[in-house]
């Protein structure tokens, strides 16, 4: 695939240790111009990791992380061709909104006006004489993506933007995102740690658990892989190996059944039929977006404590 | 680079702490001058007359103690951004990292400069009154005051910049700070104590400072004269700098 297409993303093999732990291990995506991508994963999945070698913050282990073809430190002008925000922390408390975003216009050679511009856009005109430490952490989050909408990017990185925002900022944030995508073609890669959060946003997702990727494609097929078929069986172990051939994903249910994704209930019928494996219950699955998210990205060794 | 020195710039000068430390540093330079004219002539003080050039030198150059202001601003300018991550968007937006240091340490000497010019100042608003009410002339020229108070704006200077690099290497805020000012009261003092290594104080950066000054600092061991102080201090200043460079360029940026 040709990676200098303007306002790809394209991560390949990118790798990053920390000590002995491997917090992104061999991960490889894009991430297309024209789209909102999710970039999901559960916490300490290595998502910021990830972004932060795209922007050139981190050094990759291995592997390469480019924008329109180039590693970022070598774009032309960064400041004005992406726009990111790495968690809505990166504020001086004690400087005002517009103060903060009067630096950064400096420092990208654009003009002030540009800071009252995009404090007008996140809805934080009234606030921008005030210090940073008085604000929410939904100002914040638009505090953050005002700075990142300074340079008018094309490229934009978001890191868990939705986090701290009111059902009214989601809904804002939303309609900001698909305009940027749908309108104006830009390029959109938005992490989060909830799927439901974007579910309504995104067009493409990435997921990745444990620094590896676990499905990357459009929102749609994975909503149609995600009813699956359930079955319960006291020879799981037998099941599986009658499964094998048909390339499915199995995956253990919490309360002891056995989840075939990929498949249809006839054909994990037969197949049981075939190896004689004794079935006690054999029905369409009716798990959520949610749940499939759940069940691709837990870590089978380590559940999560159920409530 | 015109850019990021605007933006380092208008860092400095949108946030409270540049104002708060000048006030400490004007405060410190102050008590040194006042205190020696004060106790000049005390029983007991065996410094000589106010009128004598050795001690008109050595109260303009009690200015230069603000340097202790001076590389805690330094160091605060670039812990800062790692502090509160301002450092992300900084280094997004000019991902040149060597760029962004050199762009602080030249906003960081200006900072040190107005901290310096400001000092000298206030030292000779103190003591022009003064001295003019006990009818004494200060040898500006001749008594080596002037020169005094231009070392005073250099050494204040430098320590902006150490700071800098002390801040890049210890990017803990309150680690760097603090290391600095044992280091400083401390650990130096203590080396001038010293006999094995007592030959070395000399090239240390306070003993350094007081030797462009010509402040007395402690004895027991050979001071440089004022040039050699210079450029001994002028090379602290370099290697934090490009150690801080190398560094900011090597690291991950948090």
């Amino acid at each position: 695939m040709a990676t200098g297409v303007e306002g790809r993303i394209v991560a390949s093999g990118l790798t990053k240790v920390f000590g002995e732990i491997k917090a992104v291990d061999g991960l490889s995506f894009s991430v297309e111009p024209g789209s909102v991508t999710g970039f999901l994963g559960p916490n300490g999945a290595g998502k910021t990791t990830t972004l932060r070698m795209i922007l050139g913050l981190a050094e990759p282990t291995s592997g390469t992380g480019t924008i329109s073809g180039v590693a970022y430190a070598h774009l032309p002008a960064p400041g004005r061709t992406v726009g990111a925000v790495l968690e809505a922390t990166s504020f001086h408390p004690g400087r005002s909104a517009r103060n903060h975003l009067r630096v950064f216009c400096a420092a990208a050679g654009l003009p002030d006006r540009r800071a009252d511009e995009v404090l007008d856009l996140v809805g934080l005109a009234q606030a921008a004489r005030y210090p940073v430490r008085g604000f929410s952490l939904g100002m914040r989050q638009r505090l953050g993506l005002a700075t990142a909408l300074l340079g008018n990017p094309r490229v934009l990185l978001l890191d868990e933007p939705a986090n701290g925002l009111d059902p009214e900022g989601i809904v804002w944030l939303r309609g900001l995102l698909r305009h940027f995508a749908d309108v104006d073609g830009r390029t959109v890669l938005v992490s989060s740690h909830v799927l439901s959060e974007v579910e309504q946003t995104v067009d493409r997702v990435v997921i990745i658990a444990r620094g590896r990727l676990i499905y990357e494609g459009r929102l749609a097929d994975l909503e149609g892989a995600s009813a699956g078929v359930v079955v319960r069986t006291p020879n799981p172990d037998q099941l599986r190996a009658a499964l094998a051939p048909l390339k499915v994903k199995v995956s253990a249910g919490p309360d002891g059944s056995v989840a075939v994704l990929g498949a249809t209930l006839q054909a994990v019928g037969r197949a049981a039929w075939e190896a004689h494996v004794e079935l006690h219950e054999l029905r369409a699955g009716s798990s959520s977006l949610e749940e499939t998210f759940l069940r691709l990205t837990v870590d089978p060794a380590d559940p999560p404590a159920s409530a | 680079m015109i850019h990021l020195l605007r933006a380092e710039w208008r860092k400095v000068t949108t946030v409270k702490l540049g104002w708060g430390m000048l006030l400490g540093a004007m405060a410190l330079a102050a008590l040194g001058v006042v205190a020696q004219i004060a106790s000049n002539g005390v029983r007991g003080n065996a410094a000589l007359p106010l009128s004598a050039a050795a001690t008109q030198k050595s109260i303009a150059a009690s200015a230069s103690s603000a340097y202790l202001f001076a590389i805690v601003v330094g160091i605060i300018l670039i812990t800062t951004e790692f502090r509160h991550f301002t450092s992300r968007p900084t280094f997004l937006i000019e991902p040149r990292r060597g760029l962004v240091i050199v762009a602080k340490i030249l906003i960081a000497a200006l900072v040190g400069l107005i901290y310096g010019i400001v000092c000298a100042a206030l030292t000779a608003a103190i003591m022009i009154p003064w001295f003019g009410a006990k009818g004494i002339t200060i040898g500006w020229i001749d008594n080596g005051v002037l020169q005094s108070l231009i070392s005073d704006v250099i050494v204040i200077a430098i320590f902006a910049v150490v700071g800098i690099g002390v801040g890049v290497l210890v990017r803990n805020q309150i680690a760097a700070v603090i290391g600095a000012l044992v280091y400083l009261f401390v650990l130096e003092p203590l080396v001038n104590i010293i006999p094995v290594v007592q030959n070395v104080y000399p090239y240390l950066p306070g003993a350094a400072a007081a030797a462009i000054t010509g402040a007395t600092r402690g004895s027991g061991s050979s001071h440089l004269d004022a040039l050699q102080g210079g450029l001994v201090l002028l090379g602290w200043g370099l290697l934090f700098a490009v150690g801080g460079w190398i560094f900011t360029i090597r690291r991950d940026i948090p």
